[in-house]
């Protein structure tokens, strides 16, 4: 039953996929070039922080007075010296947890990292124990059909399956 | 403006008013039918929803008649618009404030209301009224909302000689199509959601109804999906910080929707062909409409701050919570009593088997849903609490959510190549390893070039390729088996596969966008780069290879505003682009319209902000990789809907004839 067509249509897929892979390589490293390291690592700083004024902007996309001169504090303390713990808890201690866009683990904050995995264990548990369960279910014969109907029904099935 | 625009408003007025006695009429045409016993009462439901549909067109011709002849004697229109203000943006100032975009909400849910109504004449028609009513309650609480609390006919007195203008940040183009595809999504599901209801109390036979329901599912979430590109388009550039998803409580609040509503059309798919979760289908469907209610609450009632918090207003937060109260404790309610009706009448066979692994998409969507919802609401529940404000923002949802993503990239390549009951382990694996070899490579080579920038770029861009590839080759074998079986040429085999399961191939093309927008997002996301410099004209900033020199400013007005252009030379192309400090007169703000040049690999992205000195200006330049990739994506997403749409009723298949039989009344 297997063809020629059958057989080759799937690897030419896959090296059509391939060939892909390897055309958006090469375009994209086409455009590398050097950043300036110091900003990169300002708006590395800048990225996790909310601006205060703003309405939920990190402090690395806001256009506002306030972020620029964060962005500035940020940039003059890393050239002081300071690392990138110091600097965060110079603007925690400045604004409260408030200036954090990803909240602490601690206090108020541990609710929302425990709960995605307290919710991930509960919905894998439950939909594992309902397909453990369903997967020994007995279950009402199709109504409305003969013995020998529901045979035949059966082996279409199976045969479907295979 | 006219003396028949006075007049005409007044009309308009009334005749929302009367949508709201008709509304009730709709609403209790089933309980009293029940209570009189008069079987004529049931068919006044079907006038009855043409009535409210035209009565409430006649509010919004009125309002709109108003916006364009310039009536500031209406409060709504001298808030949000102004004689100078372009006709298209007058027109869609209709939904530019608070009142206004309530009244599209109903005015939608109105024409939805409507075409269930026609659609169901025939084909349910035992139904219906119960249907109509349970929409009847919902535009009751609407029209309530907006008749005595947000009023947008609300008269001001003296007239004033000319409007407030709409808010510059919604006079863009987005705004004409972003707010209307939005609420077409969300109040799509309350078609969903009303037949659910209608099932639960009348213990309507699942599979009578779960086909209509997914139909309407699919359309609700094309809208929603269609909406949340078109604002993922317009944040990008119209906000000028170079992105287009910022995780805002207001974009969450349109997104779980659409998780709850990905997981619902997956799930009715088992239900549809193996007749299993019954209930769960009710759970998603009433738990889908709940979060599209809280999203258009979120957004309207004021109780965030963030960058979508226009028109709020905090006073009307009672009403709405009691609605949301009253809609959410009636259906789950009724869900918790009567949920079990119907139960699974097949067993699953394997664990590894296409129902199987749709138990674990639910899984993954239901969890985001979850998640979503607990990032946005937990701030303001703490808040509400203890006073204490934290925030939750862009990092926690990526950290979160982009594990549960490549989770579902995964199963969306794997599970199309597992069959429905019991998989054959032997050449499934024969069937993955290609994919997962390819997609291996793919990981090792980003690293080898891009280095190790973020652990989610290699294993997205290897799942992304690993999917891709499973998805072609299972469509090349079908390809090949056709022509095997058929003789016809390649062409016609390549469209007649597609042609012969537009079902199921829609599906596919939805999931091939799916993949296209996680490289625009790996693209975009981690390989943007970013400059922020003060330049003087005829200076060059190189910035990602691209070299980008500044020519100098121009002054410029528009209809409403004063603008300064300033004109950048992409050497490597000599294409200009020309981004805007914009001024808007009447409500005194400033806005940035940037200057961006497309191509499929890379936008680059020049923002004006502000003169430095003299000659100087501060600019902001990107270049982020893959962008266009996201709105192909979106592009493909619903050209593969429209393929499943396409196919209107799922083909007979040879086992179930007989229990197809049973659902011919």
């Amino acid at each position: 039953m297997k063809s020629r067509h059958a057989r080759i249509y799937p690897r030419l897929a896959v090296f059509i996929c391939g060939f892909a892979v390897l055309f958006f390589v090469a375009a994209a490293s086409a455009g590398q070039v050097a950043e300036d390291p110091l900003e990169r690592q300002t708006l590395d700083i800048a990225k996790d922080l909310r601006c205060a004024v703003c309405q939920n902007q990190p402090v690395s996309e806001s256009n506002s007075d306030l972020a620029r001169d964060m962005r500035a504090i940020i940039r003059e303390q890393l050239q002081a010296g300071k690392t990138r713990e110091e600097i965060i808890a110079y603007f925690v201690a400045r604004y409260g947890d408030f200036v954090l866009l990803k909240p602490p683990y601690q206090d108020a904050g541990a609710m929302l990292w425990i709960a995605p995995l307290a919710l991930l264990v509960v919905a894998g548990a439950s939909a594992f124990v309902f397909l453990r369960r369903r997967l020994r279910a007995a279950l009402p014969e199709p109504p409305g059909l003969a013995r020998e109907d529901a045979e035949r029904v059966r082996r279409a099935r199976e045969e479907d399956d295979a | 403006m006219t003396e028949f625009s006075l007049h005409f408003i007044e009309l308009g007025h009334f005749a929302a008013t009367l949508a709201f006695a008709v509304t009730a009429l709709q609403a209790l045409a089933p309980l009293a039918a029940r209570l009189v016993g008069d079987d004529r009462l049931p068919a006044l439901s079907f006038r009855a929803a043409v009535a409210v549909f035209l009565l409430t067109s006649i509010g919004a011709a009125a309002l709109i008649h108003a916006f364009v002849g310039g009536n500031f004697s209406v409060l709504y229109v001298a808030q949000n618009s102004n004689l100078s203000l372009p006709l298209f943006y007058k027109i869609a100032a209709l939904w530019g404030g608070h009142e206004g975009s309530l009244y599209l909400w109903v005015w939608i849910l109105t024409l939805y209301t409507l075409v269930v109504a026609w659609h169901g004449r025939k084909r349910y028609q035992e139904h219906l009224p119960l249907i109509l009513a349970v929409q009847g309650w919902l535009m009751l609480g609407f029209f309530g909302l907006i008749l005595f609390l947000s009023n947008p006919f609300e008269r001001l007195f003296p007239m004033p000689p000319d409007g407030r203008d709409l808010n510059p940040l919604l006079q863009d183009p987005g705004m004409v199509f972003h707010p209307p595809l939005l609420y077409l999504g969300y109040v799509g599901f309350s078609v969903p959601f009303a037949f659910a209801m209608t099932a639960l109390l009348t213990r309507w036979e699942s599979e009578l109804w779960i086909g209509l329901v997914r139909r309407w599912a699919l359309i609700a979430w094309g809208f929603l999906t269609a909406g949340i590109m078109v604002g993922g388009w317009w944040a990008y550039y119209e906000l000028g910080w170079g992105g287009y998803w910022g995780w805002d409580p207001v974009e969450n609040a349109s997104f779980m929707p659409w998780l709850l509503g990905t997981a619902l059309i997956h799930s009715i798919t088992v239900q549809d062909r193996r007749r299993m979760l019954h209930d769960w289908n009710i759970f998603l469907v009433i738990s889908t409409f709940a979060l599209s209610l809280l999203g258009t609450f979120l957004v309207r009632s004021g109780v965030l701050s963030s960058v979508h918090a226009f028109a709020v207003d905090p006073g009307r937060g009672a009403y709405i919570l009691g609605f949301m109260g009253v809609v959410l404790v009636a259906s789950f309610g009724v869900f918790m009593a009567l949920g079990r009706y119907q139960r699974a009448q097949e067993a699953v066979t394997s664990l590894l088997s296409r129902e199987a692994l749709f138990v674990w998409n639910n899984v993954a969507f239901t969890l985001a849903g979850a998640c979503v919802l607990l990032g946005t609401l937990y701030p303001l529940a703490l808040e509400a609490l203890s006073g204490a404000k934290i925030t939750v923002g862009a990092p926690y949802f990526n950290t979160v959510m982009v594990p549960i993503f490549l989770a579902v990239i995964l199963l969306m390549g794997v599970a199309p190549l597992v069959p429905w009951r019991k998989a054959n382990t032997e050449r499934l694996k024969r069937r993955l390893l290609p994919p997962a070899v390819l997609g291996l490579a793919a990981a090792g080579l980003m690293l080898l070039v891009f280095g190790w920038r973020h652990w989610t770029g290699p294993v997205a861009v290897g799942l992304a390729v690993f999917t891709l590839t499973a998805l072609l080759t299972d469509y090349a074998r079908a390809v090949g088996l056709r022509r095997t079986q058929h003789r016809e040429a390649l062409g016609r085999s390549l469209l007649k596969t597609v042609a012969g399961n537009r079902r199921h191939y829609g599906g596919m093309v939805v999931h091939l966008g799916i993949v296209v927008i996680t490289l625009g997002i790996v693209g975009s996301g981690l390989f943007r780069a970013e400059m922020s410099v003060s330049m003087a004209p005829g200076d060059v900033l190189e910035i990602a290879g691209e070299r980008l020199r500044f020519e100098g400013v121009a002054e410029r007005r528009g209809p409403n505003y004063a603008a300064v252009q300033g004109r950048f030379t992409l050497l490597n192309g000599g294409v200009t682009v020309t981004p805007e400090r914009r001024l808007y007169a009447r409500q005194d703000m400033p806005m940035t319209e940037s200057g961006i040049h497309s191509t499929p690999l890379r936008d680059v992205y020049v923002v004006l902000v502000e003169a430095a000195d003299a000659e100087r200006w501060a600019v902001h330049a990107y270049v982020n990789p893959l962008v266009q990739f996201i709105w192909a994506g979106g592009a493909i997403i619903l050209l593969g809907l429209l393929l499943t749409l396409s196919q209107r009723r799922p083909r007979v298949r040879a086992g179930t004839a007989e229990e197809r039989n049973l659902t011919s009344p």
